[in-house]
């Protein structure tokens, strides 16, 4: 199952399809509970990858096991065919991450936090500190100490620290954790950004399935430590089959008569009606909405509106991870 | 590794409270010699003597020894307690290094102490007492300093260990007042034992051989080192063990 579904496209992005992460059959347990359990995903070059999952699901847990932070009780993690149990400091050297909130020494500047992590990797220049300084637009910060820095500005900060030494991929934990919107959007967009310029892939964790949609192509689900289903959002959710039942909603000059009308084609399901608004739901096979539409014309009702009622992915999130769980 | 040693330095360096030890060292060092020349009047001290006082570990050796656990008790845990830890070990760098060097920055700081106050206390005395007639030698003062140095990390490596163990400064400061307060009665209390002589607060003020005389009877200075060392050895091996396999979560 997992293989098909590693398959799916990314987009033209460069090196595109070459595997960056691989997580296999990683395995958390502390005590008897098995708080990540046999979890695998593969990650490709340039993509966006969501790790949703509701509160306590392991998300979390995961992120810090594929950075090394806690052990694994089984399984591996590679990071472009580097073990990061065998081989700690070369797979590290290929990923950036901020784990929760990025947490600097709070009486250095923000220049001296870059600095530190400068010196603790091999060949990253000034020249490197000045560009992702300019990436996430804190030119101006630089010289003020982190403790006087906003939220935003040390998630920016926390960006900055993690692109430093140029790596394949940017592993991020809640990242917009505690933002205002605009904040959540700013962080969005940089991430957008950095996906699409530096070329590098990106999973981010988050229990907020709309947050996701704007920015991943892929949702990994997982539940308890299980996975539970791997998304690709965006193109899924377009009806391709035009035998496809679709429910869609009609708005009309006169409900009572287009139901009346409506419940004698033999094609067509009434699920619901709104007469204060005029509205009227009915479930139907695609092919035969352009009928439908002159059937109703020929009886002088008029159409305002013709809607898809689409099941959300947040109905489908809550659907998989089990309802009301989350929240 | 210099790098990382530099960058341990720094985050002592950065610091406002940094300059406050090596001044909290220069007013009570000062402070003492102007005491002593108007209270002691007529009596003779001379310059060198006051320097022994300023290295010895019943002299000012104690608020070095001091000044150097505050530092060392923060220097893993604070790690944990802000959270830099999760950026910090997220590097192409073993755990391993990364505590190396934060000890090697702790007797790095324990030297820099110990010369501020070699030399507060050569000014302070040279001008306070003048050079006179002083009962102790060059030397003297050498092996004083020397046996202030190995308590001064005895006690450093305890903390640093109670650092990787707790991960609380609080408690790790807490304990160590602790044992330091009572090392001395609880050494007093078991003398009666011959195991006593294997513990390491038995052991830790190797100043008392240089006066001739030993901790309890029968120990020589070969044996205190040997003691020494195992400990140290197994203190060390706790905290890089420890700090190697902790899950950071
Ligand atoms: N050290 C630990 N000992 C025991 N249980 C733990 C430990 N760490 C985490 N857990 C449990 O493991 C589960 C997963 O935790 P984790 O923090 O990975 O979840 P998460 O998906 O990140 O949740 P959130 O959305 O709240 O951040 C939780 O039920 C938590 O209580
Ligand atoms: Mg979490």
């Amino acid at each position: 199952m997992n293989e098909a579904m590693n398959k799916v496209a990314t987009g033209p992005v460069k090196g595109a399809g070459q595997v960056v992460l691989q997580v296999n059959g990683v395995t958390k347990q502390i005590g008897q509970k098995k708080i990540v359990d046999r979890l695998s995903f593969d990650i490709q070059q340039g993509e966006i990858v969501g790790l949703l999952g509701p509160n306590g699901a392991g998300k979390t847990t995961t992120i810090r096991m594929i950075v090394g932070l806690i052990r694994m009780s089984e399984g591996d993690v590679l990071i472009k065919g580097e073990s990061i149990k065998r081989n700690f400091a070369k797979a590290i050297s290929h990923v950036g991450g901020i784990i929760e909130n990025p947490e600097f020494y709070p009486y250095m500047t923000g220049y001296d936090n870059l600095k530190q992590y400068q010196r603790m990797t091999k060949g990253i220049t000034e020249e490197r500190i000045a560009e992702v300084v300019k990436l996430v637009g804190l030119q101006d910060a630089m010289k003020k100490r982190v403790k006087a820095y906003s939220l935003g500005m040390r998630q920016r900060l926390g960006i900055a620290q993690a692109l430093l030494h140029n790596p394949s991929i940017l592993i991020l934990d809640e990242p917009t954790n505690g933002l205002d919107p605009a904040g959540i959007r700013e962080m969005r967009d940089y991430l957008k950004r950095i996906a699409r310029e530096e070329g590098i892939a990106i999973l981010v964790s988050s229990h907020l399935l709309t947050e996701m949609e704007l920015m991943c192509s892929r949702v990994i689900v997982i539940q308890e430590g299980k996975l539970v289903t791997v998304r690709t959002l965006g193109e899924s959710t377009v009806t391709e089959n035009k035998t496809e039942q679709v429910q869609v909603m009609l708005r009309v000059n006169d409900a009572e008569q287009a139901k009346l009308r409506l419940v004698r084609m033999e094609e067509i399901r009434v699920m619901g009606m709104a007469p204060e608004r005029d509205q009227i739901t009915i479930s139907v096979r695609d092919s035969y909405i352009p009928r439908m539409i002159d059937t109703l014309r020929n009886e002088g009702i008029a159409i305002y509106r013709i809607e898809e009622l689409k099941e959300s992915l947040e109905d489908e999130f809550l659907k998989w991870t089990g309802g009301n769980r989350s929240a | 590794m210099h790098k990382l040693i530099f960058n341990e330095w720094l985050k002592l360096f950065k610091k406002r409270s940094f300059f406050i030890s090596y001044l909290v060292m220069m007013v009570v060092i000062g402070g003492a010699a102007y005491f002593m020349k108007i209270l002691a009047g007529g009596e003779k001290f001379a310059m060198r003597d006051f320097v022994f006082l300023g290295l010895s570990p019943s002299g000012f050796g104690a608020l070095t020894a001091l000044l150097v656990m505050i530092s060392t008790a923060g220097a893993v845990s604070k790690e944990f307690s802000q959270g830099t830890i999760k950026l910090l070990l997220i590097r192409a760098q073993s755990r391993s290094k990364i505590l190396l060097s934060k000890y090697i920055v702790i007797f790095l700081y324990t030297v820099s102490l110990m010369l501020t106050s070699f030399v507060v206390s050569f000014i302070a005395g040279s001008l306070a007492f003048g050079a006179g007639t002083p009962s102790a030698s060059w030397l003297d003062v050498g092996k004083v300093a020397l046996s202030t140095l190995v308590y001064i990390e005895i006690f450093a490596t305890i903390t640093f260990m109670l650092g990787v163990l707790t991960r609380s400064t609080g408690i790790t400061v807490g304990i160590t007042m602790l044992l330091i307060m009572m090392k001395d009665m609880t050494v007093a209390l078991l003398s009666k034992y011959a195991f006593t002589k294997y513990l390491i607060f038995t052991n830790v003020d190797l100043s008392i051989y240089a006066g001739g005389g030993s901790p309890l009877p029968g120990m020589t200075l070969g044996f205190s080192l040997a003691v020494i060392a195992a400990y140290m050895v197994l203190f060390l091996l706790l905290s890089f063990v420890t700090f190697k396999k902790r899950d950071v979560a």
